[in-house]
Order: C-alpha cells, then structure tokens, then sequence
C-alpha cells in the first residue's frame, strides 16, 4: 500500500497559502521574524477569531486549505506537531501568575495553553470524531506526527490524516531561546504547515524513519534500507534537502551525511527561506513537495526522488524519502 | 489480525509512594494519598496527591548530584521507567527498543520558578532548555542508552496513554521489537492554578461518581509499562505478565475543556478499543474509569459507559480518591495499576462514594469484591479538547506462550 502527500498549504515568514516562496523567496537579514498573516476572514468567523491566538488561527487557515486542496472535507484523523505548544497564551498565564501571585488568575488563556489545544480546537470546528493526537518532541515533532500517520494508513486504521506542524514565536521566548544560544547560525521563524496524507496521489511517502543519538553506521544502514526496500538506487535520488543554516556544529552533521553518500552537488536547503523553530522541518517537506510537483528544485535540478534529513542537537534525527 | 503485544514489565510512583509492592499494598488498604501540599510552593490550600519525595530526596535515591539541572518531571519519571527496566530484565543489547512518553507539564515546574529571571536576566538560564515536553523525556531517558527512537506524545490528561498507543503500533508496524510506553507528570503551580481558575478542585478528597462530587483533587506521578512483540517475548525468554488487547483514541470534538452530555468521543474510543481487541463488551469484568470527580466527566462518562454495556455493567472504579489526577502521566500510571490488578485478581475500588448520580444506572465498585472472573480491564483516560483513549489489559490465555 502507498501513501501520498495529496495537498500541502503554508503560512511562514513567506507570502501565505502560496508558493512564491519557491521563485521569489522574501530575503531576510534579522534574527527574528513574525509569520505573515493571511486575511483570516475567509476561515474563521471573526467574533471567534478575535478570542483566538494566532497559532490556532494559523493551523485553522492551513488545515482548512489543506482539505479543500485535498479534496478530503472530513479527515479520519488530525495529528499534531509542536514543538512548543501554544506559548503566547502560555506566557500570559505565567506572567500573571508570576507577576501579580495566585489570585487573580482566569481560565481562558489556561485552557488555550495546553499543547493539543491546536488539534482539538481543528477537531471541535470541523466536529472530527476521530484520532487526534499531538507530537512535541523537540526538532522531529513534525517527523514523530507525519510517522503515526504513515504507520496507521500501513496499518489500515485510518484512510487518510490531516498533519500539521504548528509553532509561535513571540518576543519574549524569542529573547529566552536566544539566551541559552537556540538560533545559532539561524534566524527564528515561526511554523504553520498542514498536509492531507491520502492513500491515492502523486507524490509519495517511501519511507519515514527517526533515530535518537544513532552511530555513523546506523545512518547509512537505514538509508540503504529504505532505499533497498523500495527498488531505489541511492544514486537515483536526485535532491537531498537538509536542515543545514549558518551554525558549523549544525552543519557538520550535513557535511559528513553528504560526504557518505556523495550528495554534496544535490544537496539544498530550506531554513534560510523559512526561518528556525522546533517544527521547521515541515518546510523541508513542503520544499520537497513543490520540487517533485514541479520536477524542478528552487535551485534548478531536475528532481524526481528526494531525501529528506534533519538532526536536532545531533540527538534525534530524522530521514524521510519521497519520490513522485 | 494484529500481532500479539505483551506487556512484559512496569514501574510506577505516584502519591502513594514509589515501586509496584507498596502501591498496591495501599490500595488494597484503601489507603488515599490526598493530603494537604507539603512540596509545592503555594498559596493555595487545596488537598493533592504529591510523589512523598522532595526533589532532592528523589535525586539522592537515582544518585544524581543535587547540583545536577534536573525537573521534578524528570526525576518522577526516572524512577518509574527504572522499575519498568528492571522488571523486564530489559538490556541496552536487547532488540530494537524505542521510548515513547506523555507530559504537558514538562519543565515548566522550574519555568514558573524562574521565569522573571528568564525574562530579565541570565539567572537560572540552564532551565530555559529544561522547559519544553520533549527534553522532558530525553531526561527521563538518558541513563538508559539502549532506545533507538523516542518520541513524547502531549494531549492533555490522555498523553500517556496515548503514548502507549503510538508504541503498540510501533510494535504491529514491526519498526520496533520493544517500546517503554506511558507517562510523567508532576503538579505544577501553573496547572493548579488553571485548574482552580476553572473552580473544579475539589476542597475535600474528591468523590467520583457520587452526586456530591466537587471536583479533582490533582496527583503527580509516573508509570512505564515495557510492551513487546511475541517473538521479542520468546527470544528473551521472559516471562509477560499480560496483553496489551488494544489501545484506541478519539475525540469529543465538543468543547475544548467540557466533555459532551453523551460522551461521544468516550464511547467511540470504547467501541473500537472493544473491536480492535477482537472483544465484546460483557467480555470486559472491570473498567478502571477516568472518573475525574467532576461533575461534567464523571456524568459523560458514565453515560459513555452505559452506551457501550448497556444492562451488563462491568464493575467500574475509579482511583482518583487514592492519587488524585495525575493528568498527562494517568494513563501510565492507572495503566500499570490495571496490568497489577489483572495479575493480582484485585479490582481496587472507589473511595468516598455514597450516592448515585441520578442519570446512571450504575454505582461505582465501593466494596471489596471477589470476582468470579478478572480477564480484561479497560482503563480510561480522558483529556482537554475531547482527547478520549481507551486502552484494554487481558490474562494471558492458555495456549499463549
């Protein structure tokens, strides 16, 4: 059975629910940038919107275009990536609780700080009955989610499933990220992406896979499996999209993948388009995605298998191959 | 059909105090753990079930340097998943082994402590990079190096659960031969403060199921459970203590914090944990409930439960009198408390019941009982949003290994 990646929207520090990101991509010179809203009036009822943070508005519009792209109006399932969950509303909570003491604390922005707050509130608008849950492990969130999809579709549990990858960044936890050095050789960006993974479409899901701290060897190994398994020459894959930016203990990483497999000429990247935050991964598929519709890459080589690879803090790591 | 998943291993601490012995020794002596805070810095005087260790009590018992940047998560979670190794006799050389934890508290035990220095200065920094769910679990994890993969799973009050879902199908999916599944969490300021700006703590030890309840009383806690494949069972050569029969999730898709009147989303979980184990509900002899001791969960899910077994009631219990709600960590820790009944043919009851909810047709188990028979026991657990999972726990059958 395959799976397919049937329809793939974004909102980014890039023009929003489009594509030209991929000819003219916004060129950004500052550590940190807010994502570029779209008008939200075509999605959300604007009595409601005005409650709502901008995450939750953000998953709403490209959740809801990802389905109408799709094809798909009710999802078996909605699954969730973030890395850190819904933090302005996290931090209006905290700062009042830390800042003015115990007693004067309202529920709202409690309740819309928990991290599947996301998933539910799609689930409760679009009245989803079925699987949602939410992935928040760090740089492979977006990974972790886009596996349990992959894993229940080969399992026949479900048909289809919606998939996003959700992240704020405001100007606060920007400046305690930065801190503790979390945008070395990057700039912050903020993360909205949501794909309907189908069981019918043109371009497919070979294989997704996640390693936490593996050897050198254990990397190779499980490229040639996945490769093996699915009558691909690793020479034939013509694009390998990295999580690579300006940070050289990043990159290293990159350099040695690339030296092993002697991608060096094939590899490209996407965070300096898209920006840094857990889930930005989601944008190395999206990068992907819109390649092998196109046949042809950002940077003009012709594509029509790609891999994927993306390392947090050298930790978890994460392959994913997709061909069209 | 699905392979076989045994559960072969657990480890547990929660209020009651730490390992699978004293825990089970309390419930059979109806022993609650709901006292005032003693752990906890703050102002409100509200009944918990906190883990009886501080924190540097905890990392003295691991031998971690009290120095060591550590949260209270972390440390809950470290002892439980040691236990869970240890029963299994798990090894780092062992098969493909993966980790897979609930949390939504995280770190954020230390972020509330520190946070307006994290906000003006570089005082306590370090625990910037504690504060997210997923360096939660490589915490948990690290003195263990034999996991391949690890992911964390946060939906509110079903995150372990759900994450003992996400391992199982590691397991059916044969990209993993072992996964240590389920959750920790420890009581933060900030969720006692959200949950008491809902005004749904309870100010006594919480009743659920009885039509005088008030609310939650909120636990910490943590509770692994090492699941394995049949052929992982056999090449180890070790002895499982049950089968994990299913694990299923759904969602409300009522109301972000409310539960619907007719527990939707509970009795769609129920009805395809049932089917995905291959079960019809008069198989089911004990339901280890959610049971919240509020007024909106415990009366969906009693209707839920009356949906799905109609006139043939299992017994049903829930064990928040005894812990509290120990939230994203519930379905780890009720979860290994359920394998421990099974084992143990003991179905823990409910404390504090006196009264029928008016729109049930039954009353919660609040006597010891015997049970003629104890072959599957599904456990509940519910979150925020709607997140409804439902795992089932059975007897090993004769004719498996």
């Amino acid at each position: 059975m395959n799976i397919y990646i049937k329809s793939c929207s974004q909102i980014s520090v890039q023009e929003p629910l489009c594509n030209k990101w991929f000819t003219k991509p916004i060129k950004y010179e500052c550590p940190y940038v807010r994502a570029l809203d779209p008008d939200y009036k075509h999605f959300i009822n604007p009595i409601a919107a005005r409650r709502m943070g901008l995450i939750l508005k953000r998953a709403m519009a490209t959740s809801l275009t990802a389905m109408k792209d799709s094809g798909i109006v009710m999802p078996d399932a909605i699954i969730t990536a973030t890395g850190l969950g819904c933090i302005e509303n996290t931090e209006k909570f905290l700062s009042v609780l830390c800042e003015e003491g115990e007693n004067c604390l309202q529920p709202t922005f409690f309740i819309n700080s928990t991290h599947n707050t996301i998933g539910s509130y799609i689930a409760v608008n679009i009245k989803c009955y079925g699987y949602n849950n939410t992935h928040v492990h760090r740089g492979i969130s977006f990974e972790s989610a886009l596996l349990d999809a992959f894993i229940k579709i080969k399992l026949g549990k479900i048909e289809n499933a919606l998939v996003g990858a959700h992240d704020e960044m405001t100007p606060s936890f920007f400046t305690l990220l930065d801190r503790v050095g979390f945008w070395k050789g990057g700039f912050a960006g903020e993360t909205a992406v949501s794909m309907m993974l189908t069981k019918c479409g043109d371009i497919k899901i070979v294989g997704v896979e996640i390693l936490y701290m593996p050897e050198r060897q254990k990397i190779v190994d499980v490229v040639n499996k996945i490769c093996s398994e699915n009558d691909i020459a690793i020479d034939d894959i013509d694009l390998l999209v990295t999580g690579r930016n300006n940070n050289d203990e990043n990159n290293m990483v990159y350099d040695d993948f690339e030296n092993i497999f002697n991608m060096k000429d094939k590899s490209e990247s996407y965070k300096n388009i898209f920006g840094e935050s857990f889930t930005s991964s989601a944008y190395g598929v999206c990068y992907a995605y819109e390649s092998l519709k196109r046949g042809i890459s950002p940077l003009g080589k012709k594509v029509s298998k790609v891999l994927l690879y993306n390392h947090c803090e050298n930790k978890e790591h994460s392959l994913i191959l997709l061909t069209c | 059909m699905n392979k076989t998943v045994f559960v072969t291993g657990v480890g547990i601490i929660s209020g009651l105090g730490y390992g699978r012995r004293v825990t089970m020794e309390a419930l059979r002596e109806h022993r609650s753990a709901i006292a005032k805070i003693r752990y906890l810095d703050t102002t409100l005087d509200l009944p918990v079930g906190e883990v009886p260790y501080s924190n540097e009590e905890m990392m003295d018992m691991l031998n971690i340097h009290h120095d060591a940047i550590m949260t209270r998560t972390a440390l809950i979670g470290k002892l439980a998943l040691k236990e869970a190794i240890e029963v299994a006799s798990l090894n780092p050389s062992d098969q493909r082994t993966v980790f897979i934890s609930g949390t939504t508290v995280g770190g954020m035990d230390k972020t509330e402590q520190y946070y307006l220095n994290f906000l003006h200065n570089d005082n306590n920094k370090e625990y910037i990079k504690t504060h997210d769910c997923g360096i939660c679990s490589v915490m948990i994890a690290e003195d263990y190096h034999g996991f391949e993969m690890m992911t964390t799973l946060s939906a509110a009050c079903s995150s372990a659960a759900n994450a003992i879902q996400i391992g199982m199908e590691l397991i059916q999916s044969g990209r993993c031969d072992v996964a240590v599944v389920g959750g920790s969490e420890c009581i933060s300021k900030y969720h006692l403060n959200g949950f008491n700006s809902l005004m749904i703590l309870d100010k006594e030890q919480c009743r659920p199921f009885d039509s005088t309840r008030a609310g939650i009383n909120l636990g910490e806690g943590a509770g692994y459970l090492v699941i394995e494949s049949e052929e992982s069972v056999k090449k180890r050569n070790i002895k499982p203590l049950c089968v994990l029969s299913s694990c299923a999730n759904r969602c409300d898709a009522f109301h972000q914090t409310a539960s619907s009147p007719n527990g939707e989303g509970a009795y769609l979980a129920m009805i395809d944990a049932l089917k995905e184990a291959g079960l019809q509900a008069s198989d089911i002899d004990y339901v280890n409930a959610h049971g919240t001791g509020t007024q909106g969960n415990d009366l969906s899910e009693g209707n839920a439960l009356m949906r799905v077994f109609g006139d043939n009631m299992p017994y049903v219990a829930s064990l928040k009198s005894y812990i509290g709600h120990t939230t994203s960590a519930v379905g780890g820790v009720e979860g290994v408390i359920s394998v421990l009944s099974l084992l143990e043919g003991y179905m823990p009851i409910s404390l504090n019941y006196r009264n029928k909810i008016e729109e049930h047709s039954f009353e919660p188990l609040h006597h010891d009982t015997i049970p003629h028979r104890l072959e599957h026991i599904m456990s509940n657990s519910f979150g925020f949003g709607g997140n409804d999972t439902v795992c089932i726990f059975s007897k090993i059958k004769e004719d498996k290994i």
